[in-house]
């Protein structure tokens, strides 16, 4: 008889906790989503930026990417980014296997940034954000003709003008820095998650323009010069 | 007190270029440095035989089978079934007491003929298969070799020793689980 108020009581506290920590969660979120008021316009302007690192990798390896992006202003708080680019492959003497890959497409990136500096204002920014990305693509893949191992058959291997796509996403987290006037120096790490793909008819791709090398780390990184306009 | 800030803020700004080149150069470095090879680890692209009798269930050979094939070069070759695949010398293979084997496929040749020698210790048979395929390039990354699928589009034999020989599955990939041949020999042979 004594055992009914006691469960009673526990369920009330239990469901009290869950409604303040649901009322809490959401109320952090609508904190998360809301613009800070203050004096300061909503509509901050625009930026250009260009990618140093993909420039880098072109110059010192076999791929890379020539990137730049157009990113709005709202408020310091939050930046609808769009990145353009042109990722380029040319993998051509290969010691071991001697096959030859060859790719070059353009490529986009959709998304937005979040300040998350308690200082909205200032010259430094912390990012954290979310991007789609997709690029359609053609690959050359070759090899100069080679004998069957067993049959000793001349065999030519590859394929040209393999159409292939790539759709994925990347989380972003960044920080930029006002040098001077309109200039700011920043960087970012990605990770990056493929959500679909086509391969073409030859198996699978080696670089996809964007995204780097598919199946090696899913991490990768910019660093921009950026200039506000 | 501004000339203080503004040296101040230069400063900073100093330190921040500093810190950026150190992450730019740490994050090409990385990048480059995490790459990996990614070939499967099962590359052998063969083709699966089971030889069985009439009733389905696995026969192993009482004969001994060995196989030979015509070599571009003209030359017949003994495929050895239990180590061809690190070895394209001619290898004279017996193989008895099994009932499923292994054979290479040609990378790109449109039809390989194969012949079947069974022989015990008083004669031996021989039977021709003639395979036709269609050739796929299978490419992985640039740090694997070349390698080829097939998809088998016939196959006809004559009937020495084999009664038949059934295709149960067209496409030859690195799976080495699924069979795409049933063999079934003759009785009394």
């Amino acid at each position: 008889m004594m055992s009914k108020p006691f469960i009673s009581i526990s369920i009330r506290k239990l469901v009290i906790s869950l409604l303040l920590l649901i009322s809490a969660s959401a109320s952090a979120q609508l904190k998360f989503f809301s613009i800070q008021k203050d004096s300061i316009p909503f509509f901050r302007g625009f930026a250009v930026s260009f990618d140093v690192v993909g420039l880098a990798m072109m110059e010192l390896s076999d791929y890379g990417q020539y990137e730049g992006a157009l990113r709005i202003n709202l408020h310091d708080e939050w930046f609808p980014i769009v990145e353009l680019g042109y990722g380029k492959a040319s993998h051509t003497d290969d010691p071991v296997t001697q096959i030859r890959y060859e790719t070059a497409a353009p490529y986009f990136r959709i998304g937005i940034d979040k300040n998350l500096l308690k200082e909205k204002h200032g010259p430094y920014r912390l990012y954290a954000g979310l991007r789609y990305a997709f690029t359609s693509y053609k690959v050359d893949v070759s090899r100069d003709t080679f004998d069957d191992p067993v049959w000793l058959w001349d065999t030519s291997f590859g394929v040209k003008d393999d159409q292939c796509s790539y759709h994925w996403l990347e989380i972003a987290l960044g920080a930029d820095a006002t040098i001077w006037g309109p200039l700011h120096l920043g960087w970012s790490v990605r990770y990056k998650r493929r959500i679909a793909h086509n391969d073409g008819t030859i198996g699978r791709t080696w670089y996809v323009p964007g995204f780097g090398v598919d199946g090696d780390t899913r991490l990768g990184g910019t660093f921009n010069v950026i200039i506000d306009i | 007190m501004d000339k203080q800030l503004k040296q101040g803020m230069l400063r900073k700004s100093r330190w921040l270029c500093v810190v950026a080149i150190l992450f730019t150069s740490l994050t090409i470095s990385v990048i480059s440095s995490c790459s990996s090879i990614d070939c499967p680890v099962q590359n052998t692209v063969s083709v699966q035989y089971e030889i069985r009798d009439k009733a389905g269930n696995a026969l192993p050979l009482t004969d001994t089978l060995s196989i030979v094939t015509t070599r571009k070069d003209g030359s017949d070759i003994l495929l050895d079934i239990t180590t061809h695949f690190s070895d394209k010398d001619v290898i004279l293979n017996r193989l008895t007491g099994e009932s499923a084997f292994s054979l290479p496929i040609s990378y790109s040749h449109p039809e390989d003929i194969l012949y079947f020698c069974f022989s015990d210790s008083a004669k031996t048979l021989v039977d021709t298969v003639w395979i036709k395929k269609d050739d796929i390039p299978r490419f992985e990354s640039v740090d694997c070799s070349a390698a080829f699928f097939h998809e088998l589009t016939n196959v006809r034999h004559t009937h020495n020793a084999i009664d038949s020989l059934v295709l149960i599955n067209t496409s030859v990939t690195y799976d080495v689980q699924t069979v795409h041949f049933y063999l079934y020999p003759k009785t009394g042979n």
